[in-house]
């Protein structure tokens, strides 16, 4: 007799293929709170640990289940449980129990300084698909220069270390900023020597979600030059090849959208969607702009899937400048210009941020390895071109 | 495990898998460490898979189960009954159904 169960790798389930061909909810990232015990620089989102209002205002677990049984009759098999620092809250294990046994498949962000015995024990007996973990230094001076929080280099190698001790599957990463640049290579070794194949950075830092001027400025203070970003990306070797080798994908102008108007070219809200710490739905983390948000206290996440995410994608530009540039640009796959961080940066979902495209000419000259790419000259006349 | 199952054996699910039907699919989650054989796997079953999963109810013995199924689909119940032990020995011994 055939046997009539078969066990599938999570990537090679063919389900995935079939939920693809239709309008499907594959995940969801839920940031369960906004506050952090550290203070990072860069941070987009953290609150203080204490912020009264804000621990006020976070989802309830009763209400973190609702929305999960919505989301899971939509079809998702994975959540992303994120902050903030997911770990502050008192509840977490409540919650994490409670995401795991309606059968999804969990991830979790954290910066590892909470990790306890009793969270080990948790994730040892329930594991979660990954722990993502970030580097902020490589050194008690570079990490806590970021996070702001004394003590909290040695939290963290004593959280990642319990992780890595229980073999709870745990992925790195690094954000790459002035404050921790020059212990960036000591930061890579760090990361590798610890996981193999998961050790990532990302340079491109977001503004804040609430618009706080002062952490603004000190986010501006922090974003690295273009050649810097550049610099950083040539010294790994591995990813700047693979950068090298997609460079006729990341860079072609049959891929740009001439005479498109819409704001929405990229995968917000295709098949995945981020629920903050007070229920406001959202699109992708880092869209925030008033008009393409609802919360989930008030709509339904059915009705969210279903009736905002459309109007929201069908969002149009009316300005000139954005339709004769950004919209018709061929650098947009090395770009961070999207519709979510441009209204960060400018309030407007077409403002124009030039550093943005300043690091995308850098990062193009580089791959092509022709510096008179970097003034962004042979785009700027294609953009003309083509159109009109 | 197996060798204590027989057709009047009563089975559930374990506590520790959750069963989603996705697509027309029946997939089994594992929720705890020690489920099925490796990381990282979803389990599903096939449509006769299916059919026993939705009967194990921790209520019915695997012999009803079997009659049960032998009626619904028309089909001799000793073939039924190969299917169903067959199929609920590999789900004991992947702790993914209990015996009770």
């Amino acid at each position: 007799m055939t046997s009539q169960i078969s066990a599938i790798e999570i990537q090679n389930f063919a389900l995935w293929d079939k939920m693809k061909s239709k309008r499907s909810l594959f995940s969801f990232d839920l940031e369960i709170t906004a506050r952090c015990n550290n203070a990072c620089r860069h941070c987009y989102i953290n609150l203080p640990a204490g912020d009264k209002a804000a621990q006020a205002q976070e989802l309830t677990p009763a209400e973190i289940g609702r929305i999960a049984d919505q989301a899971i009759e939509l079809g998702a098999m994975w959540c992303l449980i994120t902050g903030g620092e997911p770990l502050l809250r008192d509840d977490f294990e409540e919650i994490y129990l409670l995401l795991k046994r309606k059968g999804l498949l969990l991830s979790v962000f954290t910066n590892a300084t909470l990790v306890r015995a009793e969270h080990i024990a948790l994730f040892k007996k329930y594991p979660p698909r990954d722990i993502e973990v970030t580097i902020y230094g490589a050194s008690r001076e570079s990490y806590e220069r970021v996070s702001r929080r004394a003590g909290s280099f040695a939290a963290f190698e004593r959280g990642l270390g319990l992780l890595f001790e229980a073999g709870v599957r745990v992925r790195l990463k690094a954000m790459a900023l002035r404050s921790n640049l020059e212990d960036m290579e000591a930061i890579a070794a760090f990361g590798r020597a610890r996981t193999k194949d998961f050790y990532r950075f990302d340079p491109q830092l977001h503004l804040r979600f609430d618009g706080d001027p002062a952490r603004n400025a000190e986010i501006g203070e922090e974003r690295l030059t273009p050649q810097e970003i550049v610099a950083l990306e040539r010294a790994d070797e591995a990813r700047f090849g693979a950068l090298q080798r997609g460079c006729d994908t990341l860079i072609n102008q049959d891929f740009t959208h001439f005479g498109c108007d819409h704001l929405f070219h990229c995968g917000a809200g295709n098949g995945s969607v981020n629920i903050g710490y007070d229920g406001t739905f959202r699109l992708c983390s880092s869209l925030w702009a008033p008009a393409t948000t609802v919360n989930l206290r008030q709509v339904s996440l059915r009705q969210a899937w279903e009736e905002i995410i459309p109007t929201v994608r069908d969002l149009r530009s009316h300005n000139p400048e954005f339709l004769q540039t950004c919209r018709k640009c061929a650098l947009s796959n090395l770009c961070l210009h999207c519709a979510a961080h441009a209204h960060l940066e400018t309030g407007a979902m077409d403002g124009a941020t030039p550093y943005f495209c300043q690091v995308a000419y850098a990062r193009a000259a580089a791959l092509r390895d022709d510096p008179s790419y970097a003034d962004g000259a042979p785009y700027k006349a294609a953009q003309n071109q083509v159109g009109g | 495990m197996t060798e204590t199952l027989s057709l009047d054996s009563i089975c559930a699910p374990s506590e520790d898998v959750v069963a989603r039907e996705i697509e027309g699919e029946l997939i089994i989650v594992p929720l705890a460490s020690g489920i099925g054989d490796m990381e990282d796997e979803l389990y599903t079953l096939n449509e006769t898979g299916k059919a026993i999963w939705g009967k194990l109810d921790g209520a019915r013995t695997l012999a009803q189960i079997a009659d049960e199924l032998a009626q619904e689909y028309d089909a001799p119940v000793d073939a039924i009954a190969r299917d169903v032990n067959g199929l609920v020995s590999e789900l004991v011994q992947r702790k993914m159904v209990v015996v009770q």
